[in-house]
């Protein structure tokens, strides 16, 4: 028991040494990490919105209420003998209202304000080729059954797009950060060691075990990136909070589900502890040979 | 206790500091090492220690081959083995009772029996009134009793001294000498380096003399010169 206080107490007093090092380090793990994080949460958010466009509901004509459902029917039958169609579905309001409590399954706040009524029926229309939304949506423009005409295509394939291109750099970002935090912390072990190295060279000549010397050290390294890891996951749960506030839209979803954020809280905080780790044992290895 | 089997040491550099040494030292002995600067003395304690790796040959320290020794083994080898150096090597931020029982506490005593064997090596160094001052507020012998009093704290077989008196006037030196006489009345292996004519005259024990390396006198009961009348150490 007492040496594990000794062991901690090593640890944080090397801490107090070395403030500017220090800070540096948790910084550099802090900004990877929470990119990291913010990553997936767009990616996540992304693949929320798109989901509906990934099962192939290219334009969505939402349907006046009161036109009646025949008129509906007739609009249906119209559109399936488009050229450019290849299916279309009808969603009347109660399905619409079972859509949007699926949507917001974790959000009753939103259920409990929405009146089922006020979802309007809709056609979901598949096209044969994307790119020919624009002659379906003319077409149906003027028709007194259409109340408003959806094109996903278009901001959704932009959107993709500019994903793709997102994760590319954010993966290249978050591996150089991650590589540099990692050296950081390796940088503040040696500074930890150099500053001791009168005591650990004391503890070598009296028969302190290896470990009993490096465990300090590491638990060093450990601690700062396991600080940079819950700044990062505080940092972005916050923004994903007040993200989650601003949404305009209820097609739009700037929230993603409090199951994915646990998760990924979790794995964010343990990773910056094993950055942690690995940057120790880098800074350690040429120093303790006996 | 100490044995050294036809023991060479070459630096990266090429300088051969040991050459063919053979030595065997008994339990409860006392062995001066004497010889010019850079004839070897220090890499023959260090070599003792596995702070530096022996190129050829056999060292022998309280019955274990250490030439062979795994890494992780190194800190039991050091934990039968006090050392005592000519700069102290003490912690400035530690007082004179920690100084002590840190060597303690990092081979994991536990805090009581540490108090209790602290307080008993002051005592045997005449320190035990000095335990809450620091280094700095301490003579240079005094600092140097700390010292030895961390080398003998865990009761180790064996004590290596390189040069303990190089930093202190003679009568200071006298002290030093009378605590590491009375450490190998205990039954302790004592080694110790040094310059000090007077020291090795006046204590009248085994000299080994060394030069670039080799061992060229080996005498029992000697002065730092050698006496005529003392035999070569032969079988022993
Ligand atoms: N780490 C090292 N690397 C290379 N050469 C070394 C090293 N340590 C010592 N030497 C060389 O080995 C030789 C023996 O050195 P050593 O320190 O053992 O001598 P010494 O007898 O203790 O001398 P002194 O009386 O001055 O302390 C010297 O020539 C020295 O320069
Ligand atoms: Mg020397």
């Amino acid at each position: 028991m007492t040496r594990l206080w000794y062991l901690f107490g090593e640890a944080l007093t090397s801490f107090r040494r070395n403030v500017l090092v220090v800070s540096a380090a948790i910084l550099a793990v802090f900004i990877s990490l929470a990119l990291a994080f913010s990553a997936l949460v767009f990616n996540e958010l992304v693949n929320l919105n798109t989901i509906r466009w990934q099962q192939g509901n290219h334009i969505i004509v939402w349907l006046q209420d009161d036109l009646g459902p025949i008129a509906h029917t007739d609009l249906l039958g119209q559109i399936l003998a488009y050229d450019e169609v290849k299916s279309a579905d009808y969603f009347n309001k109660a399905q619409a209202y079972q859509e949007f409590q699926e949507m917001f399954a974790d959000n009753p706040a939103i259920l409990d304000e929405v009146d089922p009524n006020v979802l309007p029926a809709s056609i979901r229309i598949e096209l044969t080729d994307v790119d020919l939304y624009e002659s379906v949506q003319f077409r149906l423009v003027g028709e007194p059954v259409v109340r408003k005409i959806d094109v996903q295509v278009e901001a959704i394939e932009r959107l993709l797009s500019v994903t793709r291109a997102l994760s590319a750099i954010g993966i290249g970002l978050v591996v150089l950060l991650t590589t540099s935090a990692v050296v950081l912390i390796a940088n503040t072990i040696r500074m930890a060691i150099y500053a001791r190295r009168e005591e650990v060279g004391i503890m070598k000549l009296v028969g302190a075990g290896n470990w009993f010397i490096r465990i300090p050290f590491i638990l060093e390294g450990i601690i700062e990136g396991l600080i940079g890891g819950a700044l990062a996951v505080g940092a972005v749960l916050f923004g994903h909070y007040i993200l989650s506030g601003t949404s305009t839209d209820f097609f739009i979803r700037l929230q993603v589900s409090g199951d994915f954020l646990l998760r990924w809280s979790v794995a964010i905080f343990l990773f910056g502890g094993f950055a942690g780790f690995i940057g120790s044992s880098l800074g350690l290895r040429r120093f303790l040979k006996v | 206790m100490i044995r050294l089997e036809g023991v060479t040491k070459v630096y990266d550099g090429g300088i051969v500091a040991a050459r063919d040494v053979d030595l065997d030292i008994r339990k409860g002995a006392f062995v001066f090492l004497v010889g010019p600067s850079g004839s070897g003395k220090s890499t023959l304690i260090r070599l003792c220690l596995r702070e530096e790796r022996l190129t050829k040959g056999v060292i022998w320290v309280a019955g274990k081959d250490i030439s062979t020794l795994p890494n992780w083994k190194i800190p039991y080898l050091r934990r039968s083995v006090g050392t005592v150096f000519q700069d102290f090597k003490l912690l400035p931020s530690k007082t004179v009772g920690e100084n002590v029982a840190f060597a303690l506490e990092v081979i994991g005593r536990p805090r009581a029996v540490a108090r209790r064997q602290v307080q008993q090596v002051l005592e045997l160094v005449g320190l035990s009134t000095k335990a809450d001052r620091y280094p700095h507020q301490l003579s240079g012998g005094e600092q140097q009793r700390v010292s030895i009093a961390r080398a003998f704290v865990n009761r180790p077989p064996i004590l290596l001294a390189d040069e303990p008196t190089g930093n202190l006037d003679p009568a200071t030196s006298v002290g030093i000498m009378r605590l590491l006489d009375r450490i190998n009345r205990t039954g302790t292996t004592v080694m110790m380096a040094t310059h000090d004519h007077a020291i090795v005259d006046a204590m009248q024990r085994r000299v080994v003399q060394l030069d670039r390396g080799r061992v060229v006198r080996d005498q029992r009961e000697s002065g730092y010169e050698g006496n005529l009348d003392s035999t070569i150490e032969g079988k022993a």
